[in-house]
C-alpha cells in the first residue's frame, strides 16, 4: 500500500485527464468533461494525502523508467516525496481543485470549454513534475510544460488580440530567462556528470566556489523568469488577458512560486555562495518594492493583483536568500491561499460589476453582495499583514530571518522590506476602498454569481486567516510545525533574541496600521482626481516595457528587418535573380540565333564545317 | 595518273571552298543555288580523281548518280523558287523569315 | 602534256567559278559557271572519265544551268541592287577554311609520297561503265529512276498555277 511506486499516480491523474479532454473533450456532454478534470486533480491530491507518511524524513524516491540514456549522462525518470515537496504537491492539488471548481462556474458560458479543461489539467501534471522530480531534466520538462500551458491558457480567448500578444509575451519572456536554466543543466551535467538534484546537493560542498557562484546566479535568473522577477517581470501584468481561474491558479498559486520552488529544492547547493544569496535576496527586495509601487498606481483589479503577487514572490526570494526555506516556504503556503482568494474574489468582483474592470469606476459593491466583500476583506487583510493572520506570521518570519542575517546588505534589505509592507498596507486598502466603499461609480449587475464561484471561496478565506498556524514562532507560543517537518531542509536558522522579535512585531505592526489609515484618509471617500493618480511611469511598471521595447526589442527589430533586406532581399534573392536573369539571357542569345533567315543558317553551318574541320586537324597534330 | 592525286583535290577543295562563299554571300536564292551546284560538282571531282587513283570505277558511278540526283532536286528546288517569288514577289533569302522566334 | 592541259583547265575552271561566283546578274553568272563546267568536263575526260565527262555537258550544263536560265528570265530577275557584301563575320569561315586548304595543300604536296609514283592512266570505256552500272548497282538505278519520276512529279505540282487556293 506504501509503495513509493504509488507517488507517480500523483503526476498520473492530471495526466490523463488532460490528454482525455484534449482528445475527446469536446465529443464529451460539457458535464462529463469538466467532472472528469475536477476529478483528476482531487485524485491526484487524495492520492498526495494518502501517501503523506512517506514523506517523513528523507522523504521516499521512486523510478519509473529511464527517460534516455547517451554516453555518460543517464536521466531516470525519478520522483522525490520529501516534505518540501510533499507539502507544496499538497498545496498544489488542493488549491487547483477549488480553482477547477471555480473555474465550472466561471466558465459557465464558454463554448470550448475541453481546451479550456485540458490545459488546465496539463498545467497541473506540469507543475507537479517541476515539485516532485528528483532530476534536473524532468524538472526541466515540467517547465517548459508550465511555460506552454500559461502561453495556451494566457491566449486562451486569443480571438482577441490583445490577448494572444499578452500570452506571447509571456511565453518569450520566461523562455529567455529558461535559456539561463538550461545553462545551469548544462553546468550541473559539466561539472558532476549526473542531472540529478539529489546527487547535485550532495556533491555541492565538493565544488569549486566560483562554479557554485556561477551555478547559483544562472539558477537564480531561471527562476526570476518564471517568478516574474527583475528583469523578466514584465510579462505578468500583461497576464492578467487570461480567464480569471487562470489568474488565480498560474500567476498566483503555482507557476510563479516555481522559481522559489527551484531555489529552495537546490538550496544546499545555492547556500553555499555567500554572493549568491546576497544576489537572490537583492533580487527580492528590489523586486517586492517596484512592484508594491506600482500597485499603486494601477487602475484594473487583477493588474493590482498581478503587481502584488509580484511583490510577494519578491519576499520569498528574499526569505531564501536570507537563508530561510522555512520562511519562503511558510509564505509561498499562506500567499497561495489569500491570494488565490483575492484573484478568484476578483473575478466575482467583475462579474458583480457588469464585467468592468477599471476600480475607478466600481464602488458600493459592499452593498450589493456582502458576502464577497467579507471574503476579499480577509485576503486584504492577509495581504497587508493584518496582526494574527496567516500573511502576518510568514511576512514577519522572513522580516526577523532577513534582519538577524550579517551583513549590513541584509539590515538594508529589511528597511527597503518594512517600507514595502507598508506600500503593500496602502495600496491593498486602496483597492479594498475603491472597489466596495461609497457609491456605486458604474454599473451593477443583477445577476447573482455561479454557485461554484462564490462557495470556494470560504475555505480559502479560513486556510489564509488561520494560515498562522502552520508555522507559529516559539515566540507565540507556538511549534514551527513547518520548520521542524522540513527538518534539515528548513535552512540556515538563526537564533532569535527575543527583544528583536518584539521589536519586529511592533514595527511589523505599526506599518499595517499606517498604511490603512494613510489608505482610509486617501481613497475611503472617492474624489475625481483619484482618477488621475499614479502619473504613467508608476501605471506603466517604471517604463518597463519601454524600455524592454527600446533594449530589446528595437535593435532585434532592426536586426531582422537588416537580415531581411539585406541577406533575404538583396543577397538570396538577388543571387536567384541574377541566375535566373542569366538564364534568361541566354535563352535571349539563343533566340537571337533563330532569325529565320536562311543566311544565318548557313553561316552556322559554315562554321561548324569549320570547327569539326578544326578538331580533325588539331587531332591529327 | 597525269596530275598527282594532290593537285585535283587541292583545285577541288578550291572550287568546293568558291562555292561555298557563294552561298554564304549571296542573298539571291538562285545564287545560293547556283553555289550547290559549284559545290556539287568540286565534290564530282574528287570523286572521279580518286577513281582514276585506285582504278576503280565506282566513284564514276557515283557522279553518275549525283548527277541524276542534282538534276531532280534543281527541278524541284526551281519550282519552289517559282513559286516563293509567286508568294513573297521577292527572291531575297531575307525576306523569307517566317521561322523567326 | 596532259598535265599542261589539266592546269590549264583547271585555272579556267576557277577563274569562270570565280567569275561566277561575284557576278551581280544571275545570267551572267549562270553563263560563267557552264564556262566553268565545260572545262570541268574536259578535266573529266583527262582523267579517264569520257562517260562521265559527256554526261557533265549533257546533264549539267545543258540541262540543269539551262533550266536556270529559263527560271531566271521567266520570272525576270533583274540584276541586283546593291552590291552590299556581308561582314567579316560571314566572310570568317570561308577564309578560315582557304587557309587550311592552302594549308593542307602545301602539306599534301610535301609529303604525299604516292604523288610522286606514277599511275597507270586508268580509262573507263562505256562498254565497262555500263557493264559496272547494271551489274552492281542496278538497285540504285531504279532508285534514282522513282526519284526523277518523284521530282517530275513534284515540280509539276508546284508549278500549277488556276483554280488552288494561294495557301496551301
Amino acid at each position: 500500500m506504501m509503495n513509493a511506486q504509488f507517488l507517480f499516480l500523483i503526476l498520473l491523474f492530471p495526466l490523463l485527464g488532460g490528454v482525455t479532454n484534449a482528445v475527446l473533450g469536446m465529443r464529451l456532454p460539457r458535464r462529463v468533461s469538466t467532472s472528469l478534470a475536477l476529478a483528476s486533480v482531487l485524485l491526484s491530491a487524495g492520492t498526495t494525502l494518502v501517501l503523506w507518511p512517506l514523506a517523513q524524513g528523507t522523504g521516499a524516491r521512486a523510478t519509473l523508467f529511464t527517460w534516455l540514456s547517451s554516453g555518460d549522462l543517464r536521466v531516470p525518470v525519478e520522483i522525490l516525496f520529501d516534505p518540501l515537496s510533499a507539502s507544496m504537491c499538497l498545496m498544489v492539488t488542493l488549491v487547483s481543485s477549488l480553482i477547477h471548481l471555480y473555474g465550472l462556474g466561471y466558465m459557465k458560458e464558454e463554448g470550448d470549454y475541453a481546451r479550456f479543461f485540458a490545459l488546465l489539467n496539463l498545467f497541473v501534471f506540469a507543475m507537479l513534475c517541476i515539485l516532485l522530480a528528483d532530476n534536473l531534466l524532468l524538472l526541466f520538462l515540467g517547465w517548459e510544460g508550465v511555460g506552454f500551458c500559461s502561453y495556451a491558457l494566457i491566449g486562451y480567448w486569443y480571438g482577441e488580440e490583445k490577448n494572444a500578444l499578452a500570452g506571447r509575451k509571456a511565453f518569450l519572456v520566461t523562455r529567455v530567462a529558461d535559456v539561463f536554466l538550461a545553462l545551469a543543466l548544462l553546468l550541473a551535467y559539466k561539472l558532476t556528470g549526473t542531472l540529478s538534484i539529489s546527487a547535485l546537493n550532495e556533491q555541492a560542498p565538493g565544488l569549486a566556489p566560483a562554479m557554485v557562484t556561477l551555478m547559483g546566479i544562472l539558477l537564480l535568473l531561471g527562476a526570476c523568469g518564471k517568478s516574474a522577477q527583475l528583469p523578466f517581470m514584465t510579462w505578468l501584468p500583461d497576464a492578467m488577458a487570461g480567464p480569471t481561474p487562470v489568474s488565480a491558479l498560474i500567476h498566483a498559486a503555482t507557476m510563479v512560486t516555481a522559481g522559489v520552488y527551484l531555489l529552495c529544492r537546490l538550496f544546499p547547493l545555492v547556500s553555499l555562495s555567500e554572493t549568491a544569496l546576497a544576489a537572490v535576496a537583492l533580487v527580492g527586495a528590489a523586486t517586492a518594492f517596484y512592484a508594491a509601487t506600482c500597485a499603486l498606481a494601477q487602475k484594473e483589479i487583477k493588474r493590482v493583483l498581478a503587481y502584488s503577487t509580484m511583490s510577494q514572490v519578491g519576499y520569498m526570494f528574499l526569505a531564501v536568500g536570507a537563508g530561510s526555506v522555512s520562511g519562503a516556504l511558510f509564505h509561498l503556503l499562506t500567499h497561495a491561499f489569500f491570494k488565490a482568494l483575492l484573484f478568484m474574489g476578483a473575478g466575482c468582483i467583475i462579474h458583480l460589476a457588469a464585467r468592468e474592470n477599471d476600480i475607478h469606476r466600481m464602488g458600493g459593491l459592499a452593498r450589493r453582495s456582502p458576502a464577497v466583500f467579507y471574503l476579499f476583506l480577509a485576503g486584504i487583510l492577509c495581504l497587508a499583514g493584518a496582526p494574527l493572520t496567516g500573511g502576518f506570521f510568514s511576512k514577519d518570519a522572513i522580516l526577523l530571518a532577513t534582519f538577524l542575517h550579517q551583513g549590513a546588505l541584509y539590515k538594508a534589505l529589511w528597511g527597503l522590506g518594512v517600507l514595502t509592507a507598508l506600500l503593500t498596507a496602502l495600496y491593498s486598502f486602496r483597492l479594498l476602498y475603491l472597489v466596495f466603499a461609497g457609491e456605486s461609480r458604474g454599473e451593477v449587475s443583477r445577476h447573482g454569481l455561479p454557485p461554484t464561484m462564490l462557495y470556494t471561496l470560504p475555505p480559502l478565506a479560513l486556510a489564509g486567516l488561520f494560515g498562522g498556524l502552520l508555522n507559529l514562532p516559539a515566540f507565540w507560543g507556538g511549534g514551527e510545525r513547518l520548520g521542524s517537518y522540513l527538518g534539515t531542509l528548513s535552512g540556515i536558522s538563526h537564533p532569535a533574541d527575543h527583544r528583536v522579535e518584539m521589536l519586529l512585531i511592533g514595527v511589523a505592526v505599526a506599518v499595517f496600521f499606517a498604511g490603512w489609515l494613510l489608505a482610509q484618509r486617501r481613497y475611503r471617500r472617492y474624489s475625481p482626481t483619484l482618477q488621475a493618480e499614479g502619473t504613467g511611469f508608476l501605471l506603466k511598471g517604471w517604463g518597463a516595457d519601454w524600455l524592454v521595447a527600446r533594449m530589446v526589442l528595437g535593435p532585434f527589430r532592426a536586426f531582422a528587418e537588416g537580415c531581411w533586406r539585406q541577406g533575404d532581399l538583396r543577397i538570396i534573392e538577388g543571387l536567384l535573380g541574377a541566375a535566373a536573369r542569366g538564364c534568361q539571357g541566354c535563352g535571349e542569345l539563343f533566340r537571337r540565333m533563330t532569325t529565320g533567315r536562311l543566311s544565318t543558317y548557313l553561316d552556322s553551318f559554315a562554321w561548324g564545317l569549320l570547327l569539326v574541320l578544326g578538331w580533325f586537324i588539331f587531332s591529327r597534330i | 595518273m597525269i596530275v598527282p592525286f594532290g593537285h585535283v583535290l587541292a583545285f577541288s577543295a578550291a572550287m568546293f571552298l568558291m562555292g561555298l562563299a557563294c552561298v554564304l554571300a549571296r542573298r539571291n536564292i538562285i545564287m545560293i543555288l547556283i553555289g550547290v551546284e559549284i559545290m556539287l560538282n568540286a565534290v564530282g571531282l574528287t570523286l572521279v580523281g580518286a577513281s582514276a587513283l585506285w582504278q576503280d570505277l565506282d566513284g564514276q558511278i557515283f557522279v553518275l548518280f549525283i548527277m541524276a540526283m542534282t538534276s531532280a532536286e534543281v527541278s524541284i528546288s526551281l519550282a519552289l523558287v517559282v513559286y516563293l517569288r509567286r508568294r513573297k514577289g521577292t527572291l531575297t533569302a531575307d525576306a523569307f523569315d517566317g521561322m523567326k522566334g | 602534256m596532259p598535265a599542261v592541259i589539266f592546269y590549264l583547265l583547271g585555272g579556267t575552271a576557277l577563274a569562270a567559278t570565280l567569275m561566277c561566283v561575284t557576278r551581280r546578274n544571275p545570267v551572267h553568272a549562270v553563263i560563267y559557271l557552264v564556262n566553268a563546267l565545260f572545262a570541268l568536263a574536259l578535266m573529266f575526260y583527262l582523267l579517264g572519265a569520257p562517260l562521265v565527262a559527256a554526261w557533265e555537258v549533257i546533264i549539267y550544263a545543258g540541262a540543269i544551268m539551262v533550266l536556270f536560265l529559263f527560271i531566271i528570265m521567266m520570272l525576270e530577275l533583274s540584276a541586283e541592287q546593291h552590291p552590299s557584301g556581308p561582314g567579316w563575320l560571314r566572310w570568317g569561315p570561308v577564309i578560315l577554311l582557304s587557309l587550311v586548304l592552302l594549308g593542307a595543300t602545301l602539306l599534301i604536296l610535301a609529303l604525299d609520297p604516292k604523288a610522286a609514283e606514277p599511275v597507270p592512266l586508268f580509262y573507263v570505256t562505256p562498254r565497262k561503265f555500263a557493264r559496272a552500272l547494271f551489274e552492281r548497282y542496278p538497285l540504285a538505278v531504279e532508285i534514282v529512276s522513282f526519284q526523277l519520276l518523284f521530282a517530275a512529279v513534284g515540280a509539276f505540282y508546284l508549278g500549277r498555277t488556276g483554280s488552288r487556293k494561294e495557301e496551301p
